[in-house]
């Protein structure tokens, strides 16, 4: 936790900001030099072989973060990159991933599926294939890694009750332990929505019995129906509503659009999961009196930068997943409170050239070591009661 | 509604009268015990304020659905208005005052906007009128190209928001007790009933939905009148996305996602047949009101969220069966 402490340390935005901008650009020269240099282990051909990167869309701005992630590993490892962009559609996804495993090479995967359910076709075709795959967020529990064999290197995620408990409590304090909530959960039979929304109500329930949740309402991780979910509730509970809690950020930058048009913005407070770009922005201006209280921070060029980088030490024969321990073939990784107090210091990994540097120290320090998203536990995540 | 009863070769009497005195019957109905029992269940739903939120909500698929029912009409159809939507609202949205880039060009920002709706709704009529495509197919393809604008434009930068105060807060202001978004809708839409009954391009649509080969026969210039359709839809999905984006406060590709499963249901429900040749802008409008009401109405009914769809879907066959009595009669042949 060292990073968590520099926050008390007083320095300005702008001198911090400064620091971190070069912290990247060091860190990015390392990575050019790294790219330069990088050194295959013998008997690996990287002619052989082609990194994939799965991704949901392209419009996302976290599936657009998982292209970064995925184009600076492929510029480290010297591998050409293949992008897969599932539009939504399982069907896509599955049937893209297949075509680019007909063309030959072998491929070193990452997949951000679409449902669960794909997980067992494409590792399936991979496994044929002789390639390599981790799969990110959704797969059916019962299918694990170590039953497939080597070629499912691992199931990596960030567990939902996690960032559900941190967007909980930042809520609940900032309404002093007392008042009304509504939750807008994502697309509601998604797993990575439920443990989100169950890790949410198990830390009310559990630590702040005041709290009183009026109401959820799914939005699909769609801004448009967050926003208009948000406005419906606004009709029904008026000036009954204190704090507002949504499963992403793209729904809660909907769901703060009502409330401003609405007047109400500056009595209510948001917290979330995402930390994204735009609400970043909101934080730093304290736009609606500081209106967002807490968020949680990944990115998705860490979690694609992550998988593709296991995949590749098992294709390149460095890691040998059968040997590995459980929590390392279904994985955790770390998941940051944020809050309007200690942003700063995460502002270094959305400056230019964040993602080059990332992967350098990856690479430096091996896939489960990396901050600020080291492994933390494994395993298949459990909900807690509520 | 006796517009497209003139066009028929042979009009025959019972349909005429079902058509002047029914018309709408159903759907008002539909529309008036919603109303009923929402307001029965949280009297909260018939407040003014939820008046005006329903309005708000509405004026978006109100606009598309004006272009969508002159295509349906003629018995084509539109899938593009989401492209469209998406690649207008992130070209206006950069072109205004945002938080992404500096080239705020004021209020050329709407015709750029416009204007690559207009542009993408002229290739689909061309492309469908003249070289015989179906709509279906040509349209498909807009849609694409229109989310390719978008994401191009979208790149992999920072969410563009609005950073006018002013320009976000429009849509949402009250003008004579109804929000500014629905004053726009209501203006398209007052346009469209004038477009549809009272000129040429609006009966001609009709008859070639009707039959194409008599309207052509009869000398209408039925290709010109296929690329005025689609010319406008495009217009008003454009226009429609401009209004998606300010009412959102950012621009996203994905600004008209799901518009589409809503206006091409209320133009059916509305009665306009996907055969063409029936119905009508304002019955299309009425449908466009069903939907977001009934949305709005279980919402506001506190229906558990595990139950919604379920329910939205039951309470929308109930809805559609009471819209489609008064016609039940006609012995049409259901598609």
């Amino acid at each position: 936790m060292k990073t968590l402490s520099k926050s008390k340390t007083g320095l300005s935005r702008r001198s911090f900001g400064a620091a971190a901008v070069a912290a990247a650009m060091i860190a990015g020269l390392t990575a050019g030099q790294a790219q330069a240099e990088f050194a295959h282990p013998e008997g690996f051909n990287p002619d052989d072989w082609v990194i994939v990167a799965s991704v949901i869309n392209t419009t996302n701005p976290y599936m657009i973060s998982n292209i970064e992630g995925a184009e600076a590993i492929s510029k480290a490892l010297d591998i050409d990159l293949e992008i897969v962009n599932s539009n939504n559609s399982s069907q896509t996804s599955v049937s893209s991933i297949l075509a680019i495993l007909a063309s030959g090479k072998k491929p070193i995967m990452f997949v951000n599926t679409v449902a669960s359910s794909d997980a067992p076709t494409i590792v399936e075709a991979v496994k044929q294939s002789g390639g390599y795959v981790s799969i990110w967020w959704n797969k059916p529990d019962a299918y694990k890694p170590q039953d497939v064999g080597d070629n499912f290197v691992a199931f990596q995620k960030h567990t939902g009750v996690d960032s559900g408990r941190c967007g909980a409590r930042a809520l609940a304090e900032a309404l002093g332990g007392k008042g009304n909530v509504i939750m807008l959960p994502g697309v509601q039979d998604s797993t990575t929505s439920k443990t989100r929304v169950a890790g949410f109500k198990a830390e009310i329930a559990e630590n702040f019995p005041e709290i009183k949740i009026l109401e959820e309402r799914p939005s699909n991780w769609d801004p448009q129906l967050g926003a208009r979910n948000a406005k419906d509730m606004i009709v029904k509970y008026g000036s009954e509503i204190n704090g507002v809690w949504s499963a992403d950020d793209g729904m809660q930058i909907g769901a703060m659009q009502s409330f401003e048009n609405a007047g109400l913005l500056e009595q209510v407070k948001f917290s979330s999961d995402g930390l994204y770009p735009k609400t970043l922005e909101d934080i730093i201006s304290g736009r609606g009196d500081n209106a967002i209280v807490g968020e949680t921070f990944h990115r998705g060029y860490m979690a694609s930068a992550i998988g593709l980088y296991t995949a590749y030490l098992a294709a390149s024969g460095q890691i040998t997943p059968s040997e590995l321990p459980a929590d390392k073939r279904e994985s955790f990784f770390k998941l940051s409170c944020v809050t309007p107090e200690n942003y700063q210091q995460y502002l270094q990994y959305d400056a230019a050239g964040a993602a080059d540097a990332f992967v350098a120290r990856l690479i430096d320090t091996g896939p489960w070591d990396t901050e600020p998203v080291p492994l933390v536990g494994g395993g298949v995540e459990v909900l807690p009661e509520s | 509604m006796t517009a497209p009863t003139a066009d028929r070769q042979t009009p025959d009497m019972r349909l005429i009268l079902s058509r002047l005195r029914l018309g709408p019957v159903g759907l008002i109905a539909a529309l008036a015990v919603l109303i009923l029992v929402f307001s029965f269940l949280n009297p909260r739903f018939a407040s003014i304020e939820n008046l005006q939120n329903v309005l708000f909500q509405v004026s978006v698929p109100l606009i598309i659905v004006v272009g969508t029912t002159l295509v349906i009409q003629m018995g084509s159809i539109d899938l593009a208005p989401e492209g469209i939507m998406g690649a207008a609202g992130m070209a206006w949205i950069l072109l205004s005052p945002n938080s992404r880039l500096d080239s705020d060009i004021g209020l050329w920002a709407w015709p750029v906007a416009l204007g690559l709706g207009l542009g993408l709704g002229l290739v689909t009529g061309l492309i469908y009128a003249k070289l015989k495509v179906p709509s279906f197919v040509v349209t498909l393809g807009t849609w694409y190209v229109g989310l390719g604008i978008a994401i191009l434009l979208y790149g992999n930068d920072l969410l563009p928001s609005l950073t006018s105060e002013g320009l976000a807060r429009w849509p949402t202001q009250v003008t004579l007790g109804l929000p500014n978004s629905f004053w726009l809708a209501a203006f398209v839409l007052a346009g469209g009933v004038l477009l549809s009954h009272y000129t040429h391009l609006g009966r001609g649509l009709m008859a070639i939905g009707n039959n194409e080969g008599i309207a052509r026969s009869s000398g209408m210039k039925v290709d010109l009148l296929k690329i005025a359709a689609f010319t406008i839809a495009g217009v008003l999905s454009a226009l429609a996305g401009i209004l998606a984006t300010m009412q959102l406060g950012s621009g996203s590709p994905d600004i008209g996602f799901g518009q589409l499963f809503t206006v091409i249901p209320a133009a059916v429900i509305g009665g306009t047949a996907l055969s063409g040749g029936e119905g009508g802008v304002m019955r299309s409008a009425l449908g466009v009101v069903l939907l977001v009401i009934l949305n709005n109405g279980l919402v506001l009914a506190g229906v558990d969220p595990d139950y919604q769809s379920g329910v939205f879907g039951t309470l929308l066959l109930v809805a559609i069966i009471a819209v489609a009595w008064p016609q039940r009669g006609r012995l049409k042949v259901a598609k």
